[in-house]
């Protein structure tokens, strides 16, 4: 917008000009009171510094005993005094100390709607960490970082011990742990437990106008009973997979079709860029691990054994970049040796241990593969060669083992989560195609290399054109399994899968376009095209079909990229009824 | 906690795998406050504490600072003050947060050649001021300049401008933003008890058996007030009368979602049927009220079948609330905004007190006609801002009147005007009209809050010269202004605020304002200085000088002052409610209502039952627009055109970042809109784009826009109340339509 000066006629008066100079002492002088601040010396002290706080005006909102064995404190809200103000929010917000620059909160309000045109119902819903029976936060951390006290039930996080890998985020049925960018750690509600220790209300006990908010304590026996309904909350994930303890309580009936007001929202998912990297690249190297494996079982040629060595590099550049990537998601990349601490829970633990054990084996692999090509070429001191053989196939076994487990820990440690988006059997699919897919083009585009410098091309192209087949197979495969969740679209319910479906055929059509069609291109046209002519005779050129299988490499890698985006973008999170 | 330390290489490795505590932890340690408080953050630990009222709403809580070498590290609501008992709405909690915003004002900026807001001095862009203001009177006569003041400054501010302006520089028109939200109650007030008084105190929300809330959303807009209302031990009736289901509503005994504007009639419609039941108080009707013969008249046409085809309520919904109301034994009712913008605001606001005079519900505990008012000062410019009334509540007209404001503060009286001036949309109409040519906008955002933006925004950019005084340079008004003056706001200075219930309280200087940034007194002081008038004004040497004046200036009116000592006094009562009269005291936290004694303060001590037949809507649905928008708070978190509270970060959590729109789920039905997708909104006057909320809460044929973003008064009409010339910014005509999701 351009506002013309003012009146030009009428000038502005030079700072040199005596008038404007005699206002100089004037302004100096307020500008001066201005900065003196005078609250407390002009003002009589009400308050000593030694002054207790009263504590009468909560005093039956917060219980006069700690609990006993098989109890535990758990927030109470009544609804019916719920009215939306959210001064719990911030109240926990300034009483706590949270981080202003971030916005952190601890306490959300949401807004449940329903009824009909003449008996309209709206509820405003407050809610924090409803410190569960059975923390999924806890329960994923690779740290330990979550401790559920064993006399209280409050579930508090350990923030110097957190290493910032953010899965608690994801296994948390109800958004609640926070993460910091700027700490590179997560915090969350801790119930104020020290208040509570001390006689004092939780803040936001504290701070409800309406004393909505209680601290109650609650049997845990009844507590997983009541778990057993899905009837924690209306539009709430189930109590089932966590047993929170908070209780709603509420003398109205709600109406049936009671929903929360960000039900129709469909919200993409956070897009965890290094996990993207992590996964595909992890699963392309344990597949090239096993795909050359089992072709040196399945294949006779000379070329495979001494291709070999080539694989198994290039398998091993790959694992250990992706290990190297997965860092780049902590928060605190260099407490990730703390993961060894969280084996008998978390699947996050089981997959550093198991990817570690993979990426151990595959360097001991790789170089005992390295020490016999050389061996063989220019006779080396050592080891026995039967011996060898023997060390080989075992470390073979232990590379193709750990990787697959290492594949498997990443099923489950989505699979725990609940999402359906993410089911075991889904994740499990998906996850072992994508080792297959990139696991053929990798080896394909290796074994074709190493053919022709080795000037073996015609042997590599019997084996080839099987691959090739394979490859178009396992593309074609991958693709019908993640396009099935369409099929969603046509659900009744507005279901998780649903969502997602709604997500990738909206917001994200255009990112699964571009996966499908490079998918089909890298993954199924280019490896039917190579095979027919490799089939018929070899009117195609060696350095051609190098060319051809790195594209369909590229090509698939990127494919599967975008899909791993997908798998998280595409992600319908469950939450706690959110507002507008 | 005390843990044994334990060391040893044993003890290292476990600390290196499993770190218990650490820097980490130790950012969300809590530690006793002291005080008073309770845990606070370690961090935040305070070295004194120290109250001050909120400057959001006309509530008014305390709120306890908590400084640390003087200045505020954090707050908590004040436990021992008696309007909000140890709690606050959000806005309250954020009240530090937007002083620290990065689109504060930090020296004075003046429009260059280029058409740029520049940087000028103090001194320079006082004498831009100057010459240009006074350039533009000599050209086109003193009223050719005018202000338009707010209800978020102090009293002392309000005063010290209001006489500057029209005593020392010879402006004839001067409003407050005041215009659109209390107006309407100001005159409801002065023509039915003689003096604008709101007589309640918030005790009455505990004393009430019958709580009748009209137009109003307490539990969003007040929520400390609906604090009150639930620590009401009377199990009391709540009667809520608003088209839309809303929170407030949820939380009543019974809900009147009656057709809109039809309330003139509904309460109409009871008055009669209270009279025909019998359910009067004859005895102080014949001692306190007059009319009450025409009154009955008046209303005996509207009886339930009438009322019941207007409002669209069923007549036995009706007759519960005839027989709540008559056999309550304190009923209260309270109005907002729903009644104040309204096109026949004042007339329903007098049928509010009509129902309480002829029952006889004033005076006592948990009774009254009582009007809970917008800004945190509101109630201080309906007294002293010098716009509508002489300093203190006198009156232009009134000789006397000019003689006593002349003699106290010591000025010719041939300085002070006979006439009122013009109101806000006088004022704006003047501007269109060429005849106003300069404003000066101190604190208030006419450029998103006025009715009909359109039209506003072209009558804005009519103007020579607009100075617009403001915390913020980012306001919608301020970056079209001139000359922009950098503002200290809450917390950066000392002064009173007036609360809704006529609770004089102080606000104290705990933060440091940026940069250059004055306190609105400093710059009203240095414009009198710069205009040459500074001696006029030398008495009001500070705040608390000024607060001497203004005792002064409310003696033997209704609301004297001349009892309250200073500011140490309204530090340790916690605030005290006008009037005291000098001589008098008052316990701490005391809370006193109105007409008591049954009288009140027209000559003949009465008070007047008005009433005037209602009149059609002034833009009623058809065809081509056939949706009543309705509009009005969206959240607890948002205030008003949100230059302030759009500054947290977690307030801005709290609402909804995009303009959205309720719509009824039949509606949407029949528009084929889906929940959260984006429609046109649109007016015969502007559209503009919101997000869906389909929801029962509107009724069908209704939607709803709250009034926080920008776009709102694209919509609205320029409908005003006839008395109180408020604008009606809650009914006008609009039309949806579906935009293409991807097009």
């Amino acid at each position: 917008m351009s506002i013309p000066a003012a009146s030009p006629a009428l000038l502005v008066p030079s700072p040199e000009a005596s008038e404007t100079k005699r206002r100089l002492p004037l302004v100096a002088q307020y500008l001066r009171s201005q900065q003196d601040l005078t609250a407390v010396e002009r003002f009589a002290r009400r308050h000593s510094a030694e002054e207790l706080p009263n504590h009468q005006h909560y005093k039956e909102l917060i219980p006069l005993t700690r609990p006993r064995t098989g109890e535990q404190y758990a927030f109470q809200v009544d609804l019916d005094a719920c009215t939306g103000c959210k001064a719990c929010v911030s109240a926990c917000h300034h009483l706590n100390g949270l981080d202003e620059a971030e916005a952190e909160t601890w306490r959300s309000v949401g807004l449940l709607h329903g009824g009909t045109p003449a008996v309209p119902v709206q509820q405003t819903v407050t809610t924090a960490c409803h410190h569960c029976l059975d923390p999924a936060c806890m329960k994923g951390c690779p740290v330990n970082a979550y401790e559920k006290s064993a006399e209280t039930g409050i579930v508090r996080h350990l923030d110097d011990q957190c290493i910032g890998c953010q899965y608690c985020t994801l296994t948390c049925p109800y958004e609640v742990p926070q993460y910091s960018k700027s700490r590179g750690i997560v915090r969350k509600c801790d119930m104020c437990g020290d208040r509570l220790a001390n006689g004092e209300a939780p803040a936001c006990v504290q701070a409800c106008p309406n004393e909505a908010i209680s601290i109650r304590i609650v049997d845990v026996a009844r507590a997983l009973e009541e778990a057993q309904v899905d009837a924690f909350l209306p539009g709430a994930p189930s109590p089932g997979i966590t047993v929170p303890t908070t209780s709603y309580v509420t003398e109205r009936v709600f109406p049936r079709n009671m929903l929360p007001a960000d039900f129709y929202t469909v919200r993409q998912g956070h897009q965890h860029f290094p996990l993207v990297i992590m996964l595909v690249l992890t699963q392309l190297s344990v597949g090239a691990f096993v795909v050359d494996f089992a072709l040196e079982r399945l294949s006779s040629g000379a070329w495979v054994t001494e291709s070999r060595p080539y694989h198994a590099l290039v398998g091993l550049a790959m694992g250990l970049l992706a290990l190297g990537a997965s860092t780049l998601h902590l928060g605190r990349p260099h407490l990730a040796f703390r993961a060894v601490v969280g084996l008998r829970t978390s699947w996050l633990s089981r997959e550093i241990l198991a990817f570690g054990a993979f990426a151990g084996s595959a360097v001991l692999y790789t170089l005992l593969c390295w020490y016999t090509s050389v061996d063989r070429q220019i006779g080396l001191p050592g080891v026995d060669a039967a011996v060898r053989g023997k060390l080989v196939n075992a470390l073979g076994w232990a590379v193709a083992t750990s990787g697959l487990g290492g594949i498997l820990c990443s099923v489950m440690l989505y699979a725990v989560t609940g999402r359906r988006w993410w089911s075991a059997g889904r994740t499990m699919v998906r996850f072992g195609l994508t080792a297959l897919v990139l696991g053929l083009a990798t080896t394909l585009v290796t074994s074709c290399v190493v053919a022709v410098a080795l000037n073996r091309f015609e042997e590599f192209s019997w084996a080839g054109v099987k691959l090739c087949w394979a490859l178009a197979a396992a593309t074609v495969t991958k693709l019908l399994v993640d396009g099935s969740v369409m099929a969603n679209l046509y659900d009744k319910q507005l279901t998780e899968l649903k969502r997602t479906a709604m997500l990738v055929r909206g917001e994200l059509k255009k990112v699964a376009a571009l996966r499908v069609g490079v998918a089909l291109v890298a993954g199924v046209l280019l490896p039917l095209v190579l095979a027919e002519q490799l089939r018929g005779t070899s009117a195609v050129g060696s350095v051609v079909t190098v060319v051809v299988l790195s594209a369909s490499f590229l090509g698939l890698l990127l494919g599967e990229m975008i899909e791993r985006a997908l798998f998280f973008k595409a992600s319908s999170a469950p939450k706690m009824p959110g507002a507008f | 906690m005390n843990r044994p330390v334990k060391t040893g290489p044993a003890e290292l490795a476990r600390q290196i795998l499993h770190q218990s505590d650490g820097p980490l932890t130790r950012q969300l340690v809590r530690t006793p406050g002291g005080f008073g408080l309770g845990q606070v953050p370690e961090r935040l630990a305070p070295d004194a504490t120290t109250t001050a009222v909120c400057g959001f709403c006309s509530t008014g809580c305390g709120l306890e600072v908590h400084l640390k070498g003087g200045a505020a590290i954090n707050l908590s609501p004040a436990r021992d003050y008696p309007v909000n008992i140890g709690m606050a709405c959000p806005k309250g909690w954020e009240a530090l947060a937007p002083l620290r915003a990065k689109d504060r004002g930090t020296v004075p900026l003046l429009r260059n050649a280029h058409g740029e807001l520049a940087p000028v001095s103090w001194p320079v862009a006082l004498d831009t001021f100057t010459q240009r203001m006074k350039a533009i009177q000599k050209k086109h006569g003193p009223a050719s300049v005018a202000f338009l003041s707010t209800g978020q400054i102090p009293t002392e501010e309000m005063a010290l401008l209001g006489a500057l302006t029209k005593f020392g520089m010879g402006m004839v028109h001067g409003d407050g933003n005041t215009r659109q939200c209390m107006a309407t109650a100001v005159v409801a007030y002065k023509q039915a008890f003689g003096f604008d008084a709101p007589p309640y105190s918030y005790r009455d929300f505990e004393e009430s058996d019958v709580l009748v809330f009209v137009g109003a959303n307490p539990c969003i807009a007040h929520p400390i007030l609906w604090e009150r209302v639930c620590k009401n031990s009377h199990s009391p009736e709540i009667i809520v009368v608003d088209p839309r289901r809303t929170e407030t509503a949820m939380a009543a005994t019974q809900h009147l979602a009656l057709a809109p504007k039809s309330d003139l009639a509904l309460f109409y419609g009871i008055a009669k049927c209270l009279i025909e039941r019998g359910y009067l108080d004859q005895e102080f009707i014949a001692r306190s009220v007059s009319g009450f013969e025409a009154f009955a008249a008046h209303v005996a046409d509207y009886d339930l079948a009438a009322t019941s085809e207007a409002t669209g309520l069923a007549p036995d919904v009706i007759e519960r609330v005839v027989d709540t109301i008559g056999r309550g034994k304190r009923v209260s009712f309270w109005w907002t905004m729903g009644v104040n913008q309204s096109h026949e605001g004042v007339r329903l606001a007098q049928a509010l007190i009509n129902l309480a005079l002829i029952t006889g519900n004033i005076g006592r505990p948990g009774t009254g006609a009582n009007s809970i008012t917008g800004q945190c000062n509101a109630m201080g410019s309906r007294l002293f801002s010098n716009t509508t009334n002489l300093l203190g509540g006198h009156d232009f007209g009134n000789p006397d009147h000019r003689a006593k404001i002349a003699n106290i503060l010591q000025i010719d009286e041939s300085l002070i005007q006979q006439e009122d001036g013009l109101d806000y949309d006088q004022i704006m109409e003047r501007i269109m009209a060429g005849k106003i040519k300069a404003l000066w906008v101190v604190a208030t955002n006419p450029a998103h809050s006025w009715i009909n933006q359109a039209d506003a925004q072209d009558i804005l950019s009519r103007l020579e010269f607009l100075v617009v005084q403001d915390m913020y340079t980012s306001t919608e008004t301020a970056t079209r202004a001139h000359l922009y003056l950098p503002a200290a706001g809450w917390g950066e200075k000392e002064g009173t605020f007036i609360n809704s219930e006529r609770r004089i309280s102080l606000l104290k200087k705990v933060a440091r304002a940026p940069g250059e940034a004055l306190a609105d007194f400093y710059i009203f002081k240095l414009i009198a200085d710069a205009w040459g008038c500074g001696d006029m004004f030398r008495g009001w040497s500070s705040p608390e000088a000024a607060f001497e004046i203004m005792r002064e200036l409310s003696r033997g009116q209704p609301c004297d002052i001349t009892g309250i000592t200073g500011y140490d006094m309204l530090d340790d009562r916690r605030g005290v409610q006008w009037p005291l009269k000098e001589g008098e005291d008052v316990e701490v936290k005391s809370e006193r209502r109105l007409f008591e004694d049954g009288h009140f303060f027209h000559s003949d001590g009465r008070a007047r039952l008005l009433f005037e037949a209602p009149r059609a809507v002034p833009e009623p649905t058809d065809e081509k627009y056939p949706f009543v928008l309705l509009s009005g708070r969206g959240s607890s978190s948002q205030w008003h055109t949100q230059t302030r509270t759009g500054k947290s970060a977690v307030l801005r959590k709290l609402y909804p970042s995009e303009p959205y729109v309720e719509v009824s789920p039949v509606d949407a039905s029949k528009l084929e809109l889906q929940p959260n997708e984006w429609v046109t909104v649109e007016s015969r006057r502007g559209k503009y784009r919101a997000r869906v909320h389909v929801t029962h809460v509107v009724r069908p044929g209704q939607v709803f826009v709250p009034m926080h973003y920008p776009t709102a008064n694209l919509l609205t009409l320029a409908a005003f109340d006839p008395y109180s010339r408020q604008p009606s910014y809650k009914h006008c005509a609009v039309r949806l339509e579906k935009i293409d999701a991807f097009g």
